[in-house]
């Protein structure tokens, strides 16, 4: 066998493993060591490439941007598990509510506000499923518009930072990550404003699909209200803004924005009295496995990559996506395409890790501005995350839903959304100003 | 490992075993956390009123002591997390096959890539780490720490990682026996708990 097929033998095979289920990490590293045993054998790799390994997991410990993904995950884990996020989301509900279609709106809000902060679409999903959709139900929402709304608007904190993937993503790309958490601002606030001129589109033209909140629900009023937003509403969006904040204004580093931002939760929920040992041990807990988890998926495809670079399978990707007719268009084309369909499957993490490392040289090679590249997988990723039949935000959603909404229920909620997700992606390829205009 | 002949005593304490080892030092791990955003934050603030007092609080200890405590949290985490379930996999296929195909897959996972994985980072690690004992390697930076011990942990996180799978495989392994043992109806039954 030649060294030409090896490299893509080694794709398909890490692909059929990581399809049959085991943990993709360790997919990736026995696939690896599969693949450098085999290469050895037929003479074509050298052993000693692989002394490399221990000095990139060094560097993988020592890399100072990846330090911010624990300190952004124990801040947005800090708020969940004091229950300072479902405060958050009943307050918005009840500010909204009397309006037609508030509570969906308050939906789109908080998980344009509070997703940012975790960043894994799952968490953001079932959190908000479980406050706000019992909530939405109860009340004859459409449930087609409750479950489409609630699976969009927790996709939508991915690509509003400060996110833990955008980190990860402006790390993989070789871009700073403050560069990446401006140019992925407007289009992230684009989005959150036009599902909610969606949701107000539906509660005009179709008033029993978004009814508005009994007055029985809503049990504050005027100036009670106003204190009760002030007490819950504001903190948590000062924090958010003021950690934002300092990365755009270059006062501090995203690290160093995520630690106070992890202290910021912390006080916030001492300040109302949330700060119990329990909430504490969960968020520490939940903080240490989502680092592992994501630290041991890049040292799984850092193997991998020293192994398929060492049999040239870097330059058979490479040839390949800078050989595609249409130059950079096609690129652009191809990426998307295999981006989008890998999302259906597979989550940000593994993308960032596995794909776009293979990616990223081509792009470069024909000159694609990283930060706009970085906004548009990002976007993407997240209609692919809502796209039926897969689509990971359904299938969350679907985990905490009531058995009476049907499936097909959700894949039809969706669609509107997907739609507007589209028009997006368009948007920014047809005027990458929305991404570069503020750097 | 699943040629051996009884599948009793030894193997099951040594599952519960290495559970409660991996399990006490994921908790332990986890408080580092908490401890890495206080000193984080210290960092952080320490550095801004530098810019403005001129007191240089700062030391290159604080700042690197933050990415040893990020090492020791996923290095010495790896295996609680493996433990737990909370390495990330691609469940589309997974989930929808019988309980008996998902323990097949864990079981070979473990012993083909997971644990010669972990043994393969061990023994590349050696080298680097017997070198950097070799010359008590420290920080190229003023007051930075010694590397060597930190290097060191690298060993460890890997000798554990293996042992777990070694655990996983045996747990998996002990649970296929019990399947193929149990009737085909319990089968079903244990289906519809888990």
């Amino acid at each position: 066998m030649s060294a030409d097929l090896l490299g893509p033998l080694m794709f398909a095979v890490v692909f059929l493993f990581i399809f049959a289920g085991y943990p993709v990490a360790f997919s990736l590293g026995g696939t690896a060591l599969i693949f450098a045993f085999i290469g050895i054998e037929l003479g074509l790799f050298s052993w000693n490439l692989l002394y490399a390994f221990p000095e990139r997991v060094f560097g993988v410990m020592s890399n100072g941007v990846l330090l911010a993904v624990p300190f952004f995950i124990f801040m947005g884990t800090m708020l969940e598990k004091s229950r300072l996020a479902e405060d958050l989301l009943r307050t918005i509900g009840m500010l909204f509510g009397r309006l037609r279609g508030g509570l969906a709106l308050a939906v789109v809000v908080v998980g344009a506000m509070l997703a940012a902060a975790t960043g894994v679409v799952g968490a953001s999903v079932v959190a908000m499923g479980l406050i706000s959709l019992p909530v939405m139900l109860r009340y004859d929402y459409s449930p087609m518009l409750a479950t489409g709304v609630i699976s969009a608007a927790g996709t939508l904190g991915q690509i509003i930072p400060p996110s833990v993937v955008l980190v990860v993503l402006a790390d993989q790309l070789g871009i700073s990550v403050g560069d990446l958490f401006i140019g992925s601002l407007i289009p992230g606030l684009m989005l959150a404003g036009f599902y909610a001129v969606y949701v107000t589109g539906v509660a005009i033209a179709k008033p029993a699909a978004a009814p508005a909140l009994p007055a029985e629900e809503r049990t504050l009023d005027g100036a009670a209200l106003a204190r009760q937003v002030a007490v819950v509403m504001l903190p948590p969006m000062v924090l958010i803004l003021v950690v934002l904040g300092s990365i755009f204004a270059g006062i501090a580093t995203p690290t160093e924005a995520g630690a106070l931002g992890a202290v910021g939760a912390i006080a916030l929920a001492l300040s109302r009295g949330r700060l119990t040992m329990k909430a504490v041990k969960e968020t520490m807990d939940a903080t240490a496995k989502l680092t592992t988890m994501v630290i041991f998926l890049l040292i799984g495809s850092t193997a991998f990559a020293l192994v398929f670079r060492g049999l040239y399978g870097d330059i058979w990707i490479e040839d390949l996506l800078t050989g595609l007719p249409g130059g950079k268009i096609g690129l652009l084309i191809v990426a998307n395409l295999a981006i989008f369909i890998l999302g259906f499957f597979i989550d940000f993490f593994e993308i960032a890790f596995i794909v776009i490392p293979l990616i990223a040289p081509a792009a470069r090679i024909l000159d694609v501005d990283m930060v706009w590249f970085g906004v548009m997988i990002g976007m993407n990723l997240q209609t692919s995350f809502l796209t039926p039949p897969f689509g990971f935000a359904i299938f969350y959603l679907r985990g905490v839903a009531p058995r009476r909404i049907t499936t097909v229920e959700m894949y039809r909620g969706v669609i509107p959304f997907i739609v507007i997700q589209l028009i997006g992606l368009a948007l920014i390829c047809l005027y990458p100003e929305l991404v570069t205009a503020l750097l | 490992m699943a040629s051996a002949p009884t599948p009793g005593g030894f193997l099951a304490r040594f599952v519960a075993w290495t559970d409660r080892l991996n399990t006490r030092l994921g908790v332990a791990v986890s408080w580092l956390t908490l401890a890495m955003v206080a000193v984080g934050a210290y960092n952080a603030v320490v550095r801004y009123l530098g810019r403005f007092t001129g007191w240089n609080l700062s030391s290159n200890a604080y700042l690197e002591l933050q990415w040893y405590m990020f090492s020791l949290v996923f290095l010495l985490g790896a295996a609680y997390a493996l433990l737990t379930g909370a390495h990330v996999r691609v469940d589309v296929i997974f989930s929808r096959l019988p309980e008996r195909w998902r323990r097949r897959i864990d079981l070979w996972g473990s012993l083909l890539f997971l644990v010669p994985f972990a043994v393969f980072g061990l023994v590349m690690s050696w080298p680097a780490v017997r070198n950097s004992w070799a010359v008590l390697e420290v920080s190229s930076d003023p007051g930075g720490l010694p590397r060597y011990p930190i290097k060191s942990v690298l060993l460890v996180a890997f000798a554990l990682l293996a042992l777990q799978g070694l655990a996983e495989a045996a747990r998996n392994w002990r649970r296929l026996r019990e399947l193929k043992a149990g009737a085909e109806e319990e089968d079903l039954q244990q289906e519809g708990l888990l």
